[in-house]
């Protein structure tokens, strides 16, 4: 695998010091924002809760819509940005080196440790993150969960396929889902995300 | 003070730390997704979602940032760092005009969020920097040493409507009530 992700966080961490005259960070083709993470999972998990018992998985579907159509248009820009070209395109060899390049990026944002377990080419991508930032503080305010609470990653998974296989670019957006195997959330050891055709 | 942006941003870990506190960078796509799919879903009561949880992870996490900075006393130097930190994080440039204990007025001549929506939606009819709102909340709580919610945040201005700046007003929950039963 010659995707050096050390590389990839060094210059998002380099990147992400430089703002504009507006207090804009324009980086890796986007407009990028740091805030604490408690704001995302509150956002998350009370949007869900607000939604009552019997809309929860509507709640959930809906979540994980905004995250796949945003990482679909997020990592699009970031595959056709001066950085994507300058520091990942040199390490990549073949297509699917991209899922790779996506994963060390979505580590440097702060997202979890995606680790590609398994990839068949425009079949099925499946991944494992130790660190969720969704699951460690469900768990945490909400005790044990009875399904997987990472939507955002789950989302983005599915974005990685979509933009790899699903087309023509915005086309292939939805081309793809994802669901969440196992989550630290309930109780697993780690999350696990299974990306297919739908 | 100047802040030392390469110490208080770092990495612990797997995480990304401000000031040790775990942070998440994120787009424009997903914060106004986040946005649209609880107006839209919830209307107003996915707004005071919004607002409330910026107004509590900003309270919570500038408590901690102002207890690691004891230099800060006074409360110019709280606001100008409290101002850094809003734009050094990509949330665009705020400008605590004139703020004290019973709150005031503050202007932002540019945002992430309204960066972020117009790109994607253009413009809106009604004010949209919830976000905004909330994290100015947040900060003056701290600042002026106010419980969470002390405050209430209005937008009177919006960019995201094509106004030329945002403007925000800063007023006591408390006093507005008693304001509003006599």
């Amino acid at each position: 695998m010659p995707i050096d992700g050390t590389k990839i966080i060094h210059a998002v961490m380099e990147g992400s010091r430089i703002r504009d005259a507006k207090g804009i960070i324009p980086l890796f083709g986007v407009y990028l924002s740091i805030f604490f993470v408690p704001y995302y999972n509150r956002v998350s998990f009370e949007f869900e809760k607000k939604m009552g018992k019997d809309q929860d998985v509507e709640a959930a579907s809906l979540l994980i819509e905004a995250a796949q159509e945003c990482g679909y248009a997020t990592f699009h820009g970031i595959q056709n940005s001066w950085e994507w070209q300058e520091i990942v395109e040199p390490m990549i060899e073949k297509r699917e080196d991209q899922i790779f390049g996506f994963t060390a990026v979505a580590l440097a944002f702060g997202w979890g440790d995606m680790e590609v377990r398994e990839l068949v080419p425009n079949e099925r991508l499946l991944i494992r993150v130790t660190d969720s930032y969704e699951a460690a503080r469900y768990a945490e305010d909400h005790g044990p969960a009875t399904s997987g609470k990472c939507y955002m990653l789950r989302g983005v998974t599915a974005a990685f396929m979509d933009l790899l296989y699903g087309g023509i670019y915005p086309e292939g957006l939805f081309t793809f889902s994802a669901e969440e195997s196992c989550c630290r959330a309930k109780g697993d050891q780690c999350c696990e995300f299974l990306a297919q055709k739908r | 003070m100047q802040i030392n942006w390469k110490n208080e941003l770092n990495r612990k870990g797997r995480r990304v730390v401000l000031s040790n506190q775990p942070v998440a960078m994120h787009c424009h796509h997903y914060n106004i997704n986040l946005q649209k799919t609880l107006e839209d879903t919830l209307g107003e009561e996915g707004v005071r979602l919004l607002y409330q949880a910026a107004e509590e992870a900003s309270f919570d996490g500038f408590q901690t940032l102002f207890s690691q900075h004891k230099k800060l006393k006074t409360t110019e130097s709280k606001l100008e760092f409290a101002a850094d930190i809003y734009q050094n994080c990509g949330l665009g440039i705020i400008r605590f005009q004139e703020t004290d204990s019973r709150g005031g007025q503050i202007i932002s001549p540019a945002g992430h969020h309204v960066t972020g929506w117009l790109a994607k939606h253009g413009m809106r009819k009604t004010p949209g920097c919830h976000f905004s709102r909330g994290w100015i909340a947040g900060v003056l709580e701290v600042i002026y040493d106010h419980p969470p919610g002390y405050y209430s945040v209005k937008e009177l201005a919006c960019k995201m409507m094509r106004n030329e700046t945002c403007v925000f007003q800063v007023t006591e929950k408390l006093k507005r009530k008693r304001k509003l039963k006599t």
